[in-house]
């Protein structure tokens, strides 16, 4: 029984070393605890991480849709619940820009571009699609805050 | 990412997908997950505790309500109106998959709606199976005419055992996943589509209950009994002898591979689709297109190719699974070799029951919550999407708050984490019976729990992964 708890232990152990030197490994992009706080200054300044092209209040992102089609490819937003989802688009084609899951659709002529501006109230991960092409031109990620 | 341009024909069942569950929740269940394994294997108990027959006979009032003619004559009409009004609705219905009630009724409703009802009610679908009900219909008739019972016209060829029902799952995961989707736009799937394959399943079924018998097709062949009957082993209750009775939760599934060859492929098949649905949301969303692209390139139909490249990565999931599992066996039969890589297969395969149910339940919770509020609002009011409005409910939608991203996430953990403690504790339980000695037991069992570390982790590695 001793030598199977002592080879239980080491195998645990192992396991265990394993999974911190992956959390380590992968956690130095972005700031996975909730406990040291010391480094608040650089959590504030990078909010939710990497591959966020949107910043509150200063720009306002603009899907650009040519031919039918979204330029550059389906673009990916990301907001924290309770912020404001803004974006605009704008088409060359005449098409109705529906935001599915917050399921709103406006409307946008050929030439012509539609602006959203929803709080963020459901988290989760949304398409939105010009709907009579069954396109996706985005898709929207809402962090919970 | 450029999209083919085929002419799909709607988007997904719901207009939301999960978010991947944040680091900290994947390093924390995954650091769990081994915490309990070793808890398990330090402290196990010593005598078996779920290998006996602990069956008994239930209050009485359990058996009349559930088992009383009239009841069983309701749930078999219900079932058998519910495939009408499916293939009705399919085949007059609209195009749009979210909005014809027959997409939403078979591959949520049922394929997934009755799966946490078997592993907590016991075989349940048994008793609204629609073919079975047809079968019994016929086969009274046939008594009242020809004054004896129908003979089956072939005898169940035994080797056969499960494996009909396991191709059944491979069949209908395709038509899901593959025929049915591509990335998160439904392709093919429409009402039409799962009318006409709920009449072609029906014809199949009911030729296979004559020729075989109807009990024994149910038993063996046809895939949702014997799917939900798999989970059911779970259950604490169990029907026997007209009687319903209560046994000890996970027991009956300690018999249950043994019965028919056929049943560690299921097991399998089950948590190899639901990886393959997972994956192609997450880590293989891009090898997914790349080769779709490659086979584009080389003059396939962007639609073949988009199908022919989550075909091939639907098998390989399937065979990735399968090898794992293989493979770890296969450890533990170099450990102790007194039994056959094969056998020891057999013996531990219904410990993974439970990993399967935790792979489904973790992928599919929130989907389900919010196909449900469609089901039971505008999908029942108006099934054909013309804008008739039956109950009134036509106009409500989907609220998708009422479950947050955090307690998706933790709902998504916490049942890897549970699926993974009670699959350890079968294992146990079996190496005991099978190596009478608990240290024996426990040394055998090295390489069954870094098999289920592998897969609940690799589980919850898919969940990290989702929709990245």
């Amino acid at each position: 029984m001793q030598s199977n708890a002592a080879r239980a232990t080491v195998a645990g152990v192992l396991l265990v070393a394993v999974i911190v030197l992956f959390i380590v490994l992968k956690g130095g992009d972005d700031d996975s605890s909730t406990t040291t706080a010391p480094v608040a200054s650089t959590t504030s300044g990078e909010t939710t991480g990497g591959g966020q092209t949107n910043q509150p209040d200063s720009e306002i992102p603009t899907i650009v849709v040519k031919d039918g089609k979204p330029v550059g490819g389906v673009q990916d937003l990301e907001f924290t619940e309770g912020e404001e989802i803004r974006f605009t688009v704008d088409s060359d084609v005449s098409d109705e820009v529906h935001f599915h899951g917050y399921d709103i659709g406006k409307d946008v002529e050929a030439g012509g571009s539609v602006s959203f501006d929803v709080p963020a109230t459901i988290t989760g991960v949304f398409e939105v699609e010009l709907e009579s092409r069954v396109e996706q031109i985005a898709e929207i990620t809402v962090n919970p805050s | 990412m450029s999209l083919a341009p085929f002419q799909v024909v709607g988007h997904a069942l719901v207009g939301r997908q999960d978010l991947p569950i944040p680091d900290w929740l994947f390093a924390w269940g995954a650091s769990v997950v081994l915490i309990i394994s070793f808890f398990v294997l330090s402290f196990a108990w010593h005598t078996t505790r779920f290998e006996e027959q602990s069956w008994r006979p239930g209050p009485r009032w359990l058996t009349v309500a559930v088992l009383n003619p009239v009841t069983q004559f309701l749930c078999g009409a219900i079932g058998v109106f519910l495939l009408g009004v499916t293939v009705w609705s399919g085949l007059n219905g609209t195009e749009a998959p979210d909005r014809n009630f027959a997409v939403t009724f078979v591959f949520v409703t049922v394929y997934l709606g009755f799966i946490p009802f078997s592993v907590v009610f016991g075989d349940v679908f048994r008793a609204f199976n629609p073919w079975r009900a047809i079968g019994r219909v016929a086969g009274g008739v046939f008594k009242a005419i020809a004054g004896q019972s129908a003979p089956p016209a072939l005898a169940y060829p035994e080797k056969l055992g499960r494996w009909p029902a396991a191709a059944g799952l491979v069949a209908i995961g395709w038509l899901e996943l593959v025929y049915g989707q591509g990335g998160f736009q439904i392709v093919g799937l429409t009402g039409h589509t799962v009318a006409v394959a709920s009449l072609v399943y029906t014809a199949y079924t009911l030729v296979m209950m004559t020729l075989f018998g109807a009990e024994k097709w149910l038993e063996r062949g046809e895939t949702f009994s014997v799917y939900f009957h798999m989970f059911s082993t779970l259950a604490p209750f169990e029907a026997r002898d007209g009687q319903v009775g209560i046994r000890r939760a996970l027991s009956a599934s300690t018999k249950w591979v043994a019965e028919a060859p056929g049943s560690v492929a299921l097991v399998l098949t089950a948590i190899g689709v639901t990886t393959f649905d997972g994956a192609g949301e997450g880590m293989l969303l891009n090898p997914i297109n790349t080769v779709e692209g490659w086979l584009g390139d080389i003059g396939i139909g962007p639609l073949a190719a988009l199908r022919l490249s989550n075909t091939l990565f639907m098998a390989l999931c399937l065979g990735f699974v399968a090898g794992l599992f293989w493979a770890g066996i296969y450890g533990m039969h170099t450990v102790r070799t007194q039994f056959s890589t094969r056998r020891l297969g057999d013996l531990f395969a219904h410990a993974f029951i439970p990993i399967a149910f935790a792979y489904l339940f973790a992928h599919y919770f929130s989907f389900v919550v919010f196909s449900e509020q469609a089901q039971f609002s505008f999908l029942l009011s108006d099934p054909l999407g013309d804008g008739s409005d039956f109950f009134g409910t036509a106009s409500s939608g989907i609220d998708y708050a009422v479950i947050s991203a955090n307690l998706i996430s933790y709902v998504q953990v916490a049942a890897l984490v549970i699926g993974h403690a009670i699959a350890l504790a079968l294992g146990h339980d079996r190496a005991l019976k099978v190596y009478g000695d608990p240290r024996l037991a426990t040394r055998s069992q090295y390489w069954m729990l870094a098999l289920m570390v592998g897969f609940t982790s690799f589980g919850l590695f898919l969940l990290f992964e989702a929709n990245g």
